[in-house]
């Protein structure tokens, strides 16, 4: 398929990664408390019902807007960071789809732009065992199937691996933010929850495409 | 093992306990919004506002500590977690006034995230609020790094003297300054020898051997110096009070605050014989107790330990503290 989307499409996209959320949640938290409270999945699924909710209020409206009802739903969920974080991504992503059909290229900008707005809320950097370790590859790899002239979906499937791959690696990663960051060598062989959060919300956003 | 614990729905801890505890205290609390624990008999508009923000799980701090002379709003998160921006910036728009807002917040990842958020929009509204961090937990050292440092306890007495400060009616830059003062001359050491469950999935916060103890534990299980084996009253306030000194730079003579904040299974009476063991090494070097706190303000759950808290006092920061305030945990008469 698919060379460019339009905001349905885009939405359905979206759609597809809180539904991927919402069937792990368990498993996130189960991840999370190795290194953390627990409760990974369970701020990442009042999130994502905060953002669903939005979504279902904001029916018909611009996409720009539905993204930012989504934002703020995700930042005012309880739960702690994760609701915050993910709200921030998604309040940049917002900021820069407007109502438009995308090509691969303004996909790419609409992460990059979820990203720039993510990454001034936290200080982490790739490889301290974050969200960002599986987000940054995901972005990133979307943005090199835009420049190989990749389709939409194709671009997904690749975010899609990147970000798995990005979350398998932070298992060899110390962390240094959060709660986990007083824990030092006891965080190593444990994946990063964030992390495979983003790995999971990637995955399905590229499968909803693919259907 | 089963979690043994009085509750109900794990998803509605936050919202059940707010609810009993306002009504309980309703003389005193107001619920607003679900998430803003407020003042029932408002602080006069002339007057400095305070607003902090923390998870529940920790009572009676924070929402317990809001009343006149010390919080005017406390804006709760779920179970160990940071309220969002939201409610934060619901909270700082509720009390914007001419004479300025102190914002008090925890140095804890998701705690200052939710709070810079907030401050930036807040400030974009142009509302005059000035925002300050604790960071006085000394186990990865003094003088490590503000950013590694959390906020434990001395959030509580902070609430106070700069909670007094604004009832006596001072600018925000005076009760900044005197919140910054005292923020700066405090630390804290935490020691736990048994952990908790997180109430909402019943898993345990930490892992402590039944013969160890650890030191420098934070209030969610985050590690701190290492296990080791248990210790009696008096050597455990003896290792605990002599980093606390040096942190703070008190010497003969100068005057102190000390607390003992009991986590939530260590007994009064441990805490007593804890408080007198460390008040006799102060004392013994010549630094006068000029205050002091024993009991619960800040727990983790069933917890077994304690926070012992020190801050340097001059005579302004003894009369704050000492000033009349009226809340559900704390009144001075």
């Amino acid at each position: 398929m698919a060379r460019t989307m339009g905001p349905a499409d885009t939405l359905r996209m979206i759609q597809g990664g809180l539904d991927e959320i919402r069937a792990n949640h368990e498993e996130l938290s189960r991840l999370d408390a190795a290194t953390g409270d627990g409760d990974h999945g369970s701020a990442m699924l009042r999130a994502v019902d905060a953002a669903q909710k939005a979504m279902q209020d904001k029916a018909g409206a611009p996409a720009g807007e539905v993204f930012q009802a989504m934002a703020w739903g995700m930042m005012g969920s309880t739960g702690g960071a994760p609701g915050p974080l993910f709200g921030s991504f998604f309040m940049g992503m917002g900021a820069a789809v407007g109502d438009d059909d995308l090509d691969c290229a303004a996909v790419a900008t609409m992460f990059e732009a979820g990203l720039a707005k993510l990454r001034k809320q936290t200080k982490a950097q790739p490889g301290e065992k974050t969200m960002i370790d599986a987000l940054v590859p995901a972005v990133e790899a979307v943005r090199a199937a835009a420049e190989a002239d990749a389709d939409i979906d194709a671009a997904l499937a690749r975010a899609a691996a990147a970000a798995a791959h990005g979350a398998e690696s932070t298992k060899d990663m110390l962390a240094r933010h959060g709660k986990a960051r007083n824990l030092g060598e006891r965080t190593l062989g444990h994946v990063d929850a964030g992390a495979t959060s983003v790995a999971c919300m990637f995955k399905g956003f590229s499968q909803a495409l693919a259907n | 093992m089963a979690m043994k614990k009085f509750i109900n729905d794990p998803n509605n801890l936050t919202a059940e306990l707010l609810d009993g505890m306002c009504t309980a205290f309703a003389d005193k609390l107001t619920l607003v919004n679900e998430k803003l624990v407020c003042r029932a008999n408002p602080k006069d508009e002339s007057k400095v506002a305070i607003v902090t923000l923390g998870g529940s799980g920790h009572e009676p701090a924070l929402q317990a500590f809001v009343g006149e002379g010390l919080i005017d709003i406390s804006v709760v998160g779920d179970i160990f977690a940071a309220p969002g921006p939201p409610q934060v910036i619901e909270a700082l728009r509720m009390m914007n006034r001419e004479a300025g807002v102190l914002f008090v917040v925890l140095n804890h990842a998701g705690d200052v995230m939710s709070a810079n958020m907030a401050m930036e929009m807040v400030e974009a509204e142009g509302l005059n609020v000035r925002m300050i961090l604790t960071h006085e937990d000394i186990a990865p050292g003094a003088d490590a790094p503000a950013e590694d440092k959390r906020g434990l306890v001395g959030c509580i007495p902070l609430y106070k003297v700069a909670g007094a400060a604004a009832e006596a009616g001072k600018s925000l830059d005076e009760v900044y300054a005197i919140a910054e003062r005292f923020n700066d001359n405090m630390a804290t050491l935490a020691v736990a020898m048994k952990t908790a469950t997180h109430p909402q999935n019943g898993a345990e916060i930490a892992q402590i051997a039944d013969d160890e103890m650890e030191i420098g534990m934070g209030q969610h299980g985050e590690a701190g110096t290492g296990p080791c084996k248990i210790m009696t009253a008096d050597e455990t306030a003896k290792v605990m009070v002599e980093r606390l000194i040096p942190a703070i730079g008190a010497a003969s003579g100068d005057k102190v605050l000390l607390v003992v904040n009991g986590s939530g299974a260590t007994t009064h009476m441990e805490m007593f014989i804890v408080y007198r063991a460390a008040r006799k090494i102060l004392t013994d070097a010549g630094i006068e107790v000029a205050c002091s706190m024993v009991g619960e303000y800040l727990t983790v759950q069933e917890m077994g330990g304690f926070q012992m808290f020190l801050a340097k006092m001059d005579d302004e920061l003894i009369d704050l503290f000492n000033a009349p305030c009226d809340s559900p945990y704390w009144t001075v008469r």
